[in-house]
């Protein structure tokens, strides 16, 4: 395996965390009667008590766009930054499920925060996105100057929750489809200096280990052309992510730390992959570092892909103390991304 | 020189109707340039590519759109001297309004303050249309011609007392008003300035001049510093800023867009020619600008330019700026004109770039100068350490500076130093830390003259919040509620977030009833009856929802809570909190309730709401008694619980019995049975007994034999009654200790079934309020007398409102507003915020302050006031190059030639008028004739100086138009007539008296 780049680069900081998730919290109970599925089945298989959803479970009207969602949490990021807006020289924003394909939803975002005359990136990822995203901030910061910057990650994935279907006969494979995800997006403000929270982001980790693999999860879209072809818009391989996950959690744990020089005993916090409630809490015994508190989400906001990352820090953010050290893994089964950052509070 | 701050902007420029118009226009380097419109002047007639004499080489200009739009409605101008005023009056008059809206201050609140208005003018084109029609000058042509009113009129109508004056120097008229304005801020002469440029092109001729002096741009625009540059072209618009000190800004917690570091003022003195620029006096004017700026060339990132776009005229300018930059260090000065995109706006020429560039500063980016990409190579602008704006410069955080230029056609030449506001100038001051406040939901407010008026406003705002809707709604309502105040009609919503806010207000400007829902008219003065909740309305958890949603609640809610505590021996509020259904015990009820009570009251008083009335249905008396002040806080909550604690003790096995029958017609039934009592009359049929169990079941038998309705009621103890003796000793003992006077407010006794009068809420009332029946009919009856407006429910669910308006005789009712701060059981700070919405619609001045958390109090710019296009008013005499028309003209309303469709009848008011009486219908044509009203515009109702807008001079000629209307009647007095102005009604009732006088 091809070593990281041995210089490291200046230091870049984070400064504040906002988040934004849609509407009220919708539980096993309102979910299970919607879908026609069993209740029990949700709590025990996949563990995962609430998520919020960006479409009214009622008409399914959609009452807010990734856009919306993303703006909200950048400007609650920003709010809580202190950063003065002109000072914010890039927008990024990792996301599997962008409102168009063009224009690219980092620039509505853009646009809804009233940011005008600035670098956007769009990252199309899954749940590796928004630590992709934090990975391109810090070197945008670090790299070409810029003081601030804003790093957006979020997904409506109940564009996918069809809510005419029978799902009474639905193998589980795919009955899991509707019950693990949800909606939401998250924000982080990177500075040059310490500001606000105050809090070194040490490491960025990302990289493709998929080589000759089959994706482990597949999203398909449509066009003109194929949108009446039998295709299923989301494919997922659980047993192929059941088996390897765990595996790459514990690997990512062992290089960054290894990188860092940092050993598991002087971590305080350690940020696990979220995939379910269950899914999560068996990753996370697996990780074994019982001196690190865990920080985990999904439980309460379901699987909300690239807003997980910011959920989590934004939990972190509430308890972590100066000199502390923290660190987080993300996987993203599609074509097996590894993921992770460090962040040491000064 | 001390910073000035531009905290407001309003303006309308072609092809930009307001200041984010015009932005975009700058952003996207649009061209506000066409044909001359056709209610100005036929362009052909005056057309001569060649520029033959009396002729203009173009037919093209940057005209503003709905120059000739007024809303006369709005200020109380009657169309008659609206279409006598100089559109330049009108368009400053709502541009002014606007503006100082746009800084987050009611407009109205400025009214008597010394703010200052300084108006840049430089043409007077109406008047020569209007004052050279000898037989036409009437008064009101008067007042409305001339530069003084431009600004003097602004004073008038916005009552500021501050310096107002015009300035003509030309071109540079608004930027010397500007540097006027900065001068009388620094000197104290005033706190607030207004200071704008107004130019409108009623007639050919300065466009003519122009071409005859060879300065005309052919195609009517002018290319700042381009290799095609030829020439002016006019250009039209209005313009204001709102300028304080820079202290005073961050003081009050006022946005502010950009700075005024320093301004300078010079002359060309005896130059080479009266219009030609001079580069020397020029530069003198910059170097002064810095020096009092306190900055050295090298520090200005950019400079808006005069940039008329004449040859000569470019290469001054630049050489006067090359003096100063040609040896500057770093990157080269940016330089633009925003001429390129408007043509030269004359007398709002400095307004223009004042405003460009101030916005530039707000949004970090200034724009592309139009037509620099095609530079004039021999301006040798590098040579001079200069660069185009031929692409946006954004601009790198921090503190910026930028320069505006603006020089006279006379020689008087103006510059002024910018720089971008301070970070976080906006944060408002830490509000005086009085304790907890905020309900948790934001209430969004407007106000508007006429329900037409309040539709219109409610799709601009909706449309403005639109693009707004990461705004937190705490800072959206915090400033629509400081903002949008002091019109008729009031509107109000409740608003969890501001995404939601703009779906309720199209829906309530697009939906016929829902503005009638979310609308009042308002009345006259409030009067609220605050009515307390007694025993029986609690419920487990009743007001967790308001606890938690609400830290104003929650403040009042734990001071009651500790004032109980030494009694209770337990908390009230960790009770409700849980949901513990103990609550239903009357040794928790009592406390329970009157906790809520008092925490309701207190909250709502917080709110702004000024009790009037006070009545508490038995329990429910003893909060009231707190509000009136008749018992202290702490002495109220021993007394409650001690209350409570004793009946609970009491034995259990009574009960209660609710009757649908007057108490009158169970007094025998009653008085035969000793351990039973009427415990309360809550109207005339019903009625509650209480007692012991079998004594009720007996009585319960007859009256189901008699047919009369009853139920029993889910109590623990029969309150009310004669089984309650055994503890009035005990009772009397604590009631003793703890005092009670004459309450301050009127309370309505429901011990005493009427308003208490001195007499004190002492021991012995509360020991007799024990055991004595309820007599709320009585007490309520009594409190409607007293004409209250609104009847607040006290307590955890409505009871008692519906209670009193069942006691309402019809013809009263229907002005009584019920409000429920706790409508139910899942209520909590959106409820609370609806109760906030309903007052404020019936007229209450609620304490906005309160209603948000302090940091929510933050200030958000919201879209000004929009106003009406309805009324059109435009020059009488049409231009043309024949000589002056004496065709008979039309006065009064005229019809705008680009928009027949929007003209229509003045119309004040749809109220019908009583068209039989022959003096109603003179004096009614009478005003019609005077103010130039459409016939059936006017009713009686309406205000002669409020709504209609006559002066002195109009009334002197209401007398002699009655007078000539009615032969048969004296000569009016003047002294008799005038104090029977105040409406039309009145009016006519005078008229009236005088000829049945002289009949």
């Amino acid at each position: 395996m091809q070593s990281p780049p041995d210089r490291d680069p200046a230091q870049v900081y984070l400064a504040s965390v906002g988040t934004a998730l849609p509407g009220d919290p919708v539980d096993n109970a309102t979910l299970a009667k919607v879908l026609k599925v069993n209740e029990e089945w949700i709590d025990h298989f996949i563990g995962t008590r609430t998520r919020h959803f960006a479409r009214d479970l009622g008409t399914g009207t959609v009452r807010w766009s990734l856009a919306d969602l993303c703006a909200q949490a950048g400007a609650r990021a920003l709010a809580a930054s202190g950063v003065d807006p002109a000072e914010i020289g890039f927008v990024v924003l990792g996301t599997a499920t962008p409102d168009n394909l063009m224009p690219a939803t980092v620039n509505h975002i853009a646009d809804q925060l009233g940011l005008d005359q600035v670098p956007t990136y769009q990252l199309q990822s899954g749940c590796a996105g928004a630590v992709q995203a934090l990975g391109l901030g810090r070197t945008l910061i670090a790299g070409d100057g810029h003081r601030a910057g804003l790093v957006i990650g979020g997904d409506v994935c109940s564009k996918h929750l069809d809510l005419n279907r029978d799902l009474a006969d639905a193998a589980p494979s795919d009955l899991v489809n509707y019950v693990l995800f949800g909606d939401g997006a998250g924000a982080a403000v990177l500075t040059a200096e310490p500001a606000a929270e105050a809090v070194a982001l040490r490491r960025v980790l990302n990289r493709f280990t998929g080589l000759g693999r089959e994706p482990g999860q597949v999203i398909d879209w449509f066009g003109l052309a194929d949108r009446y072809e039998d295709r299923q818009a989301v494919r997922e391989d659980y047993k192929a992510i059941e088996e390897f996950v765990p595996v790459m959690a514990v690997e990512i744990l062992w290089e960054m730390l290894g990188d860092l020089d940092w050993s598991a005993e002087e971590l305080d916090y350690l940020l696990p992959p979220q995939l379910s409630g269950r899914m999560t809490r068996r990753i996370h015994e697996e990780l074994d570092v019982p001196g690190a508190i865990e920080v985990s989400c999904v439980a309460d906001t379901g699987n909300n892909g690239n807003a997980l990352p910011f959920l989590q820090l934004e939990r972190l953010l509430g308890q972590m103390s100066s000199g502390q050290k923290a660190l987080a893994v993300a996987v993203e089964s599609s074509k097996w991304i590894k993921a992770g950052f460090a962040l040491e509070k000064i | 020189m001390q910073p000035v701050a531009i905290v407001g902007i309003d303006c309308r420029f072609p092809g930009a109707p307001d200041p984010a118009a015009y932005w975009d226009l700058l952003m996207r380097s649009g061209d506000g340039v066409g044909p001359v419109p056709e209610q100005r002047w036929n362009a052909d007639d005056f057309y001569s590519a060649a520029g033959a004499d009396g002729h203009s080489n173009t037919t093209s200009g940057g005209f503003i759109t709905d120059a000739d739009a007024f809303d006369h409605e709005f200020f109380a101008i009657s169309p008659r001297e609206a279409a006598a005023m100089d559109p330049q009056q009108r368009l400053l008059l709502q541009c002014a309004w606007r503006a100082v809206e746009d800084t987050g201050v009611a407009p109205r609140s400025l009214a008597g303050t010394a703010t200052g208005v300084f108006v840049g003018v430089m043409g007077n084109e109406w008047a020569h249309l209007h004052l050279t029609d000898y037989a036409r000058v009437t008064a009101q042509v008067g007042s409305g011609n001339g530069y003084c009113m431009t600004a003097n009129r602004i004073s008038y109508h916005l009552d500021l007392k501050g310096p107002s004056l015009a300035v003509d120097t030309a071109c540079s008229s608004s930027l010397v008003a500007v540097h006027l304005a900065c001068n009388a801020l620094l000197a104290g002469e005033c706190d607030t300035a207004i200071a704008a440029g107004v130019n409108v092109a009623l007639t050919p001729a300065l466009g003519i001049f122009y071409t005859q002096a060879g300065l005309s741009a052919p195609d009517g625009r002018c290319k700042p510093f381009s290799s095609d540059a030829n020439g002016i072209g006019r250009g039209e618009g209005v313009g204001a800023v709102v300028l304080r000190r820079l202290e005073d800004a961050i003081a009050d917690g006022q946005p502010v867009y950009a700075v005024i570091r320093g301004t300078a003022v010079n002359q060309d003195g005896r130059s080479n020619g009266l219009t030609a620029p001079n580069r020397w006096s020029q530069q003198e004017v910059l170097t002064a600008a810095y020096r009092r700026a306190g900055v050295e060339p090298s520090d200005v990132a950019f400079t808006e330019g005069h940039g008329t776009g004449t040859v000569l005229g470019d290469m001054i300018e630049v050489k006067a700026l090359g003096g100063l930059h040609a040896d500057r260090t770093g990157k080269p000065m940016a330089l633009g004109s925003v001429k390129g995109n408007l043509g030269h706006t004359e007398g709002a020429a400095g307004v223009a770039g004042l405003i460009k560039v101030a916005l530039s500063l707000h949004h970090r980016v200034v724009p592309t100068s139009r037509f620099a990409a095609r530079e004039n190579p021999a301006l040798k602008l590098s040579r001079y350490g200069l660069r185009l704006l031929k692409a946006p410069l954004r601009l790198a955080a921090g503190a910026t500076v930028g320069g505006l230029s603006s020089f006279g056609m006379g020689g008087t030449n103006a510059h002024a130093v910018l720089e971008s506001a301070p970070a976080h100038a906006a944060r408002p001051k830490a509000g005086a830390a009085a304790g907890s406040t905020g309900i948790g939901t934001a209430v969004f407010t407007l106000t508007a003259p006429t329900a037409q008026a309040l539709r219109r406003n409610l799709v601009a705002q909706a449309d403005a919040l639109q693009r707004h809707r990461v705004v937190p709604a705490g800072a959206v309502g915090w400033s629509s509620n400081r903002l949008k105040t002091g019109h008729r009609f009031r509107f109000a919503v409740p608003a969890d977030s501001t995404g939601d806010l703009v779906t309720a207000l199209r829906r309530a400007a697009g939906d016929e009833d829902q503005p009638a829902g979310l609308t009042a008219e308002s009345a006259g003065p409030v009067r609220p009856a605050l009515l307390f909740t007694g025993q029986g309305s609690q419920y487990p958890g009743m007001a967790a929802g308001l606890y938690r949603d609400a830290p104003l609640f929650r403040r009042f809610l734990d001071r009651a809570d500790e004032a109980l505590l030494p009694h209770t021996g337990g908390s009230v509020r960790e009770l409700l909190l849980s949901a513990d259904p103990a609550v239903h015990r009357t040794g928790w009820a009592q406390p329970a309730l009157f906790a809520v009570g008092y925490a309701l009251a207190a909250t709502l008083t917080e709110l702004g709401v000024r009790p009037a009335l006070l009545l508490g249905h038995s329990v429910g008396e003893y909060a009231a008694a707190v509000v009136a002040e008749a018992l202290p806080l702490e002495e109220a909550a021993r007394l409650i619980a001690a209350r409570g604690r004793l009946m609970q003790e009491l034995p259990e096995g009574g009960g209660m019995l609710a009757v649908r029958a007057d108490a009158t017609e169970l007094a025998e039934r009653v008085d035969a049975e000793p351990l039973v009592g009427i415990a309360a009359v809550n109207g005339p049929a019903s009625t509650v007994l209480s007692g012991d169990l079998t004594a009720l079941a007996r009585i319960e038998e007859e009256l189901t034999r008699a047919g009369v309705r009853s139920r029993r009621l889910e109590v623990s103890h029969a309150f009310h009654s004669p089984l309650m003796d055994p503890m009035l000793e005990r009772f009397a003992a604590v009631a003793e200790q703890a005092g009670g006077t004459v309450p301050a407010l009127p309370v309505h006794s429901t011990l005493r079934g009427r308003l208490l009068r001195d007499e004190p809420m002492d021991a012995a009332y509360w020991v007799e309020h024990v055991r004595a029946p309820v007599l709320f009919a009585d007490a309520a009856r009594q409190l409607l007398d007293e004409a209250p407006t609104h009847l607040l429910e006290i307590g955890p669910r409505p009871v008692l409102a519906p209670m009193t308006r069942r006691l309402l005789t019809a013809p009263d009712g229907a002005g009584v507003r019920s409000v429920h701060p706790v409508p139910g059981e899942q209520a909590g700070g959106r409820e609370l915020a609806e109760a906030v919405a309903e007052l404020f619609r019936g007229g209450v001045d609620i304490a906005w302050d309160a209603v948000y958390a302090d940091q929510d109090r933050v200030a958000h710019r919201l879209a000004p006031y929009a106003f009406s296009d309805d009324h059109r008013f435009w020059a009488r005499r049409p231009v043309s190059a024949a000589p002056p028309a004496t065709a008979p003209q039309q006065e009064g309303v005229q019809t705008a030639g680009q928009r027949p469709e929007a003209a229509r009848p003045v119309v004040l008011s749809q109220g019908r008028r009583t068209a039989a009486d022959p003096v109603a219908e003179a004096v009614l044509d009478a005003v019609a004739q005077v103010g130039s009203y459409a016939p059936g515009a006017i009713t009686p109702r309406s205000r002669l100086y409020e709504d209609l807008g006559f002066d002195s001079v109009m009334v002197m000629e209401l007398k002699k138009r009655i007078e000539e209307r009615l032969p048969d009647l004296e000569p009016l007095s003047v002294e008799e007539l005038l104090p029977r102005l105040s409406s039309i009604g009145d009016l006519i009732g005078y008229v009236g008296e005088r000829r049945s006088a002289a009949a």
